[in-house]
């Protein structure tokens, strides 16, 4: 095994014979290597043109396997028969491979992609040249202003936004489906939204694309309805959308739908003139102002009777005030595409720009921004006005620079806390980096972390067996609870009376990172034999909280007769009361109601207290097991003999006597503890 | 009929069994027309409570034990509800502040500032003072002991303060010189042993086996309340009392005698993990973490070799007192068992090893 003293940076990068030199080779990457943390060495695959994918099958070309290798994974890897190499054989192969440029199928295929790259950017080039002409044309002519501004001052994302569907990259179904809906739309409307045509969507008057940003939903709406003969008319969240907006813009309350049909042209509120070859677009609208349930009611009202087509385009599917547009439109959801199906656009783009960008820095930006094709173009551009090239590194601080700050949940932070691979000798995390994801949720992640950090097994024993192991194992465990001891005290000062906010990082350090310090490893993640859950302390804090209450107005009924306390009274009253009001039930059923009552009236004990007495007991008296002994007819007999009669009672309650709360002032400043007596 | 501890409850300072000389000199106090704020302070079931009602019934007379429950609502200013309940007579009030947590502060001076503006109006009361009894004092907040501070010298003409804790530790010391302290200590073995014949004799009945009552008194650790309510409970199952008995503990203590050897029988995350599911059921119970940290403690501490004893309870003082200040008292008592569990691990392996040489 490849274990031993974990020694990061111990191995140079090797030099390549050539810069490309795992082209046309996938792996995937298990368990960990010595010299280089898992990061790393993706990305040396990356860097020299391989494709890593993240499970194995039968079209991997290598297993690069580490310590500890996920059993999984492990199994694929006989299944498939694959091949596998370790840390050395992975740094030999990017030392002496060639990609063997002469095999036939590579070479056609690398020729066949750079051709279609440079016939992309060809049209791309004819079109600026004829738009540049007509502009011109018109600026001589003295036509109204123009309202296009000249291409070279325009951002990229307008310039290159696609002006066919070709070239939309990704979600090709989903966007013939609207073309295909958009197409068949004048036949919907005759038959009356009747016929659910090819896709079933024809009798839907509205449509739904809903997906993350910059993907190209707006791009693929529009063109679509250009494409289908309609003159799309766009409202965005930009224009202040209420209720109001929504039904004047579309002239519902003034004039009918049918007007626009039959009067030759009508005018919404925008000024836009709307035809029977009108399409709505409306934009964005989860953004539609918040609370404003109305813009979103309104356009269903809208839908229910437009004769144009609508589309709806938003990001979060799930939004609440979505659910009434869900119910009434046709649902295209759009995914992030793939890094294939952007790479050839972003490379042609790039060669028409006349910069040096090779597609594994292409597939790294796009990776880094999560398929947002919009966020891409925008670091390419800027990167542009500086340099003309971008190679791995560079693309790569580029992709960290523009990561979007995504909010991990504390599944996430504890899995990348407690896993094998934030502690090992080749990680690269600093402190500092595990303590961004303490604050990920500062208030939950260190109850995540209590309630999972002994389901590891630890990468420091991993070497050790027998006794010895256990103690070591042992010894971990009590440095680990002992620093969340720790961290709790921390937090009980930073939550306390003065509130020491500035203690945050320590309860970090405490609460968190140390205890994983001790006891990371694997075993924890989602798929291992211990999965993370969700913090019992929770659920249990707030039945403690609830079964208090309860005690305590017991404590405060029973007051009158009884002297002691709440605990006094959980931990020896209730056991010797046991006997008297609810033993006799297990044991006698109905006949012993009668006297349990009057047992109970000695004590001013209501019926719900009954309850609060079973539900607070433990081990033989649990409120499971003693249930079980009392039959629902005995139950139902003491509820109705309790109701039926009148009871003495220690006091009422404040609430039903209707009092009215008197307000307590402000805590205020702490009085001076130390001020002498 | 009630429990026999409520039953057979003295009434007055005659009646009081025990500490005699202590109810002399409560009475003499109560003649002499000075009485001071009281802290009345020993362990649990020692019989603060009953002496304190003595104590009011011979300043006041029959009066006191004329109780009504009155709850008080108010509002904190983020628009939380709390109720608080005061039992009172017309000569004194009790309160629990401990019920509001840490809005005790103003919730005790607002009712202190009602009281000392009302005037005694029952103009045959022998005193002009109105009594307040503080219940749980020692859980009272520091912001909350330091306001009673003034309170207790300002409103001295009519109001009189008694407060009663387990301990003293807690309580600043400012609030120690304004009372006069008075320790109730816990009753002997022979002393509940006189209590339970007393108690015998009003029912009807007679004690045979006195080994039984001793045994009785011995479990109860001075404890009175227990072991009259043991008392009764053993009477109630055995019908004659007659020796030998098994004293049946109450259902959480039996909880937690097998958390104790949960940790005794296996070392492992495993078992931690179980352990804390135990421990999450005894809190949300309402059994005190101290209390379960000592129960549990002691039935560790009876298992092990005699070596590791000191050492377990040392670990099992130093959480305890972490958990009184913190806030997540699951994490403090898990840290103990893991502790417990290594110790208890590395001593078993250290015999083991041994024995190979
Ligand atoms: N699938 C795509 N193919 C080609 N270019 C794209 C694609 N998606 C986005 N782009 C580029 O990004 C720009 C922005 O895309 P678009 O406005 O359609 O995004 P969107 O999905 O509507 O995002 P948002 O949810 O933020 O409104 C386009 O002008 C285009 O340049
Ligand atoms: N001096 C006494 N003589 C006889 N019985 C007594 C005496 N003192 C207490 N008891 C009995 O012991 C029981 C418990 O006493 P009490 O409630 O006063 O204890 P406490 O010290 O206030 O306990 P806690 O601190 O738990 O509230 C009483 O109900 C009573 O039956
Ligand atoms: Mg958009």
């Amino acid at each position: 095994m490849a274990a031993g003293p974990s020694a990061p940076g111990s191995k140079p990068v090797p030099a390549a014979k050539d810069s490309n030199c795992l082209a046309g080779l996938s792996f995937v990457f298990t368990g960990e290597l010595s010299a280089f943390s898992r990061e790393e060495a993706t990305d040396l695959a990356k860097r020299f043109g391989g494709r890593v994918v993240s499970q194995p099958s039968s079209r991997t070309d290598y297993v690069v396997l580490g310590a500890d290798a996920g059993p999984s994974k492990l199994a694929a890897i006989k299944k498939n028969n694959l091949k596998t190499l370790d840390e050395d054989g992975f740094l030999n192969l990017i030392a002496t491979r060639v990609p063997d440029y002469t095999d036939d199928k590579l070479k056609k295929k690398i020729e066949k992609e750079q051709d279609a790259i440079r016939a992309a950017a060809n049209e791309l080039e004819r079109r600026e040249k004829e738009i540049e002409k007509k502009v011109k044309g018109k600026e001589k002519g003295k036509d109204q202003i123009s309202n296009t501004v000249p291409l070279g001052s325009q951002l990229w994302v307008d310039r290159y936004s696609p002006h066919t569907l070709k070239e939309v990259c990704g979600n090709k179904g989903q966007i013939e489906k609207l073309q295909q809906w958009l197409n068949d739309w004048p036949s919907s409307l005759k038959s009356g939204f009747k016929k659910p045509g090819k896709n079933a969507m024809n009798t839907s008057r509205a449509v739904l694309i809903t997906g993350p940003p910059g993907i190209g939903k707006t791009t693929a709406a529009h063109l679509c309805a250009k494409l289908a003969g309609f003159t799309p008319i766009e409202l965005n969240a930009s224009d202040a959308r209420s209720k109001r907006l929504v039904e004047n813009s579309t002239n519902v309350s003034n004039t009918s739908l049918d007007g626009w049909m039959h009067g030759t042209e009508a005018t919404n509120a925008a000024g836009v003139k709307i035809t029977d070859k009108s399409c709505l677009i409306m934009d964005e609208v989860d953004g539609m102002s918040a609370g404003d349930r109305g813009g979103v009611v309104a356009l269903v009202a809208l839908i229910r009777k437009t004769k144009i087509p609508i589309i709806c385009i938003a990001n979060d599917r799930g939004a609440q005030k979505l659910k009434p547009l869900i119910a009434n439109a046709f649902n295209l959801p759009f995914r992030r595409p793939e890094a294939a199906a952007i790479r050839s656009r972003l490379l042609t783009i790039a060669f028409k720009e006349k910069m040096k960008v090779p597609a594994n820095v292409i597939d790294q930006l796009v990776m880094g921004a999560q398929s947002d094709i919009r966020q891409v173009l925008n670091m390419l551009s800027t990167w542009k006005l500086s340099n003309n090239a971008i190679d791995f590194d560079q693309g790569k601080d580029l992709s960290k620079m523009n990561e979007k700050y995504t909010v991990l949940t504390p599944f996430d932070v504890t899995y990348k806390m407690l896993g094998p691979y934030m502690f090992s000798a080749t990680a690269r995390e600093t402190l500092g980096d595990k303590m961004e994801l303490y604050f990920h949720d500062p208030s939950f992640v260190p109850l995540f972390m209590q309630e999972n950090y002994l389901k590891t097994q630890p990468s420091r024993i991993k070497n050790d067996a027998g006794p010895e192991k256990t103690l070591k194992h042992l010894e971990l465990m009590d440095k680990a609870a002992s620093s969340l001891s720790d961290g709790d005290l921390v937090d009980a000062l930073i939550h306390g009376p003065e509130q020491h906010w500035s203690l945050m990082p320590l309860h970090a350090v405490c609460s968190t990172i140390r205890p994983a310090s001790f006891l990371y490893g694997s075993g924890g993640g989602y798929g291992g034999q211990n999965p993370m859950s969700f913090p019992a302390w929770l659920g249990q804090n707030s039945k403690q909280s609830k079964l208090n209450r309860e005690l305590m107005d017991m404590q405060a009924r029973m007051r009158l007769k009884v002297s002691s306390d709440r605990h006094e009274l959980r931990q020896s009253y209730i056991p010797a009361l046991f006997p008297y009001v609810v033993k006799p039930l297990m044991d006698e059923g109905v006949s012993a109601v009668g006297t349990v009552i009057t047992r109970m009236d000695d004590y001013f004990l209501n019926r719900d207290d009954w309850d609060t007495l079973v539900e607070l007991g433990l081990d033989e008296y649990k409120d499971e097991v003693v249930l079980k002994k009392i039959t629902p007819a005995t139950k139902t007999g003491l509820t109705r003999k309790y109701n039926a009669a009148d009871h003495p009672i220690a006091f009422h309650k404040a609430t039903d006597l209707g009092k009215v709360p008197k307000k307590l002032a402000a805590q205020g400043p702490a009085p001076d503890l130390e001020e002498a007596p | 009929m009630s429990l026999w501890v409520d039953c057979y409850r003295p009434k007055s300072l005659d009646e009081l069994h025990y500490h005699e000389s202590l109810s002399a000199r409560l009475r003499s106090l109560a003649a002499s027309g000075d009485f001071p704020h009281m802290l009345f302070y020993g362990p649990s079931g020692a019989g603060k409570k009953t002496r304190i009602a003595c104590t009011l019934k011979e300043l006041f007379g029959k009066g006191v034990e004329k109780l009504k429950i009155d709850q008080r609502v108010f509002l904190t200013p983020s628009r939380r509800k709390l109720d608080v309940n005061v039992v009172q007579s017309n000569f004194h009030l009790e309160i629990t502040p401990s019920e509001v947590g840490n809005y005790d502060r103003v919730v005790i001076q607002e009712l202190l500032k009602e009281i000392a503006q009302t005037q005694q109006v029952d103009i045959n009361a022998r005193h002009r003072f109105k009594v307040v009894v503080i219940n749980e004092a020692d859980s009272l907040t520091r912001d909350a002991q330091a306001a009673l501070r003034r309170t207790m010298e300002k409103y001295m003409s009519n109001m009189r303060i008694i407060l009663c804790a387990n301990s003293t530790s807690k309580l600043i010391a400012p609030i120690k010189s304004r009372c006069l302290l008075v320790r109730v200590a816990a009753p002997t073995e022979e002393e509940m042993v006189t209590v339970m014949k007393h108690v015998a004799s009003r029912q009807n009945f007679r004690i045979e086996d006195e080994s039984v009552v001793c045994e009785i008194a011995r479990d109860a650790e001075g404890n009175l309340r227990k072991a009259l309510l043991v008392f009764e409970a053993l009477k109630m199952q055995t019908g004659s009392l007659n020796g030998p008995i098994t004293i049946a503990k109450p259902d959480w203590e039996t909880y937690c005698i097998k958390v104790g050897d949960m940790i005794t029988q296996e070392q492992s995350p495993q078992r931690v993990m179980d352990v804390r599911t135990k421990l999450y059921e005894l809190l949300s119970h309402c059994i005190p973490p101290t209390v379960i940290l000592k129960t549990i403690a002691a039935r560790v501490v009876e298992k092990v070799d005699e070596s590791l004893k000191a050492d377990i309870m040392h670990w099992a003082a130093v959480y305890e007192v972490r958990m009184r200040v913190g806030n997540k008292k699951i994490f403090h008592l898990e840290a103990w068992v893991v502790k417990v569990m290594s110790i208890y691990k590395h001593f078993f392996y250290g015999i083991d090893m041994g024995s190979f040489e």
